[in-house]
């Protein structure tokens, strides 16, 4: 259940920020900003209001995720691939124990983790006719090399 | 190779080195236990390579970011561990305050071009200040780590223009880099 938590606040981390950011017009900076801000001091006046695990780990998973919704709409418009993106964020969090815990920036460079290769997930499957294309070519070189 | 190519094509190297170095620590947390956490990171790492190959992640033009924009970073890094660390507030609130502060410092003058650009560079710093004190011990590792950071900001100007999480592997980038001098020299 705790799992199932930190997922969809990680799909809301991503895709409100960038909703602030993009429609409402307030730029990626103050998007993130503000609404970590907010969070943050949420668990700060209410530490209790949940269980421990959770008051912890929300607030980190929302801000590593409102840094993948500081994606700019030039680079990435799609709610749904943003939502994919905080959910795989999600997922390797948790996964991650407490590999480079502590260390300054290591939220950031999880979250571009995410982003990127939900980007190249997606750049794969929206080409896949091309990247087919490419590897029977691939594969007719090399089999007539052979003969 | 000029100058210019062979500094971006490092920095880029870097960021790549990282991720993957990140993905593999977490490889090896679990490969013993979990063969699908193992599959899925190899899976990962693939498709930030393939992503890194044919996704228009970069400005053709080679540009650096301005000093007296970078000055910034190890400045943000300085508050934001003092709010962190010495004020008891905690990495995610003293992070928000400062982006948050930064974030609105563009309204003070309108016209001003400095100052709209100055949030990115505080922001990155706020990532270097939410260390925690087992990470940086001091004050000056503080500094140093965002004077790291400002480095790799200045020169990842063009590239990997609007990704999200650029500003904080920057931040990480300086870390890190700091972390390895320090367990060298001491």
């Amino acid at each position: 259940m705790n799992n199932f938590i930190l997922i969809i606040t990680g799909i809301l981390g991503a895709t409100l920020t960038h909703f602030v950011s993009e429609q409402l017009k307030q730029g990626a900076i103050k998007a993130s900003a503000l609404l970590s801000l907010l969070v943050g001091l949420f668990f700060y006046c209410f530490p209790e209001l949940l269980d421990a695990y959770l008051t912890k780990h929300i607030q980190i998973v929302f801000v590593g995720t409102s840094f993948i919704g500081m994606v700019s709409s030039k680079t990435l418009k799609s709610y749904p691939l943003l939502a994919i993106a905080g959910t795989l964020f999600t997922i390797i969090y948790i996964s991650k124990n407490h590999v480079f815990d502590g260390y300054g920036g290591a939220l950031g460079a999880l979250a571009f983790i995410a982003l990127l290769t939900t980007m190249g997930f997606a750049f794969v499957v929206s080409n896949s006719a091309k990247i087919k294309h490419k590897v029977s070519l691939l594969i007719r070189k090399i089999f007539n090399r052979n003969k | 190779m000029g100058k210019h190519k062979a500094i971006r094509l490092l920095m880029v190297a870097t960021v790549l080195f990282i991720q993957i170095t990140f993905l593999t620590r977490i490889v090896r947390e679990h490969y013993e236990t979990n063969a699908f956490i193992v599959i899925a990171a190899l899976l990962v790492i693939i498709s930030i390579v393939f992503g890194y190959k044919y996704l228009d992640l970069h400005h053709e033009d080679y540009a650096y970011e301005k000093i007296s924009i970078v000055i910034w970073v190890p400045i943000g890094a300085l508050i934001c561990y003092l709010l962190n660390v010495n004020g008891g507030l905690g990495s995610i609130l003293s992070m928000g305050i400062v982006g948050t502060i930064a974030s609105f410092l563009p309204l003070l003058n309108k016209k001003s071009n400095y100052l709209k650009q100055i949030p990115a560079s505080i922001y990155c710093g706020a990532f270097v200040g939410m260390s925690s004190v087992e990470t940086s011990p001091s004050i000056g590792f503080v500094l140093a780590a965002g004077t790291l950071a400002g480095l790799y900001f200045m020169i990842s100007k063009n590239l990997f223009l609007g990704v999200g999480g650029k500003l904080g592997t920057m931040a990480f980038a300086g870390v890190i880099t700091a972390t390895l001098i320090y367990w060298i020299v001491i």
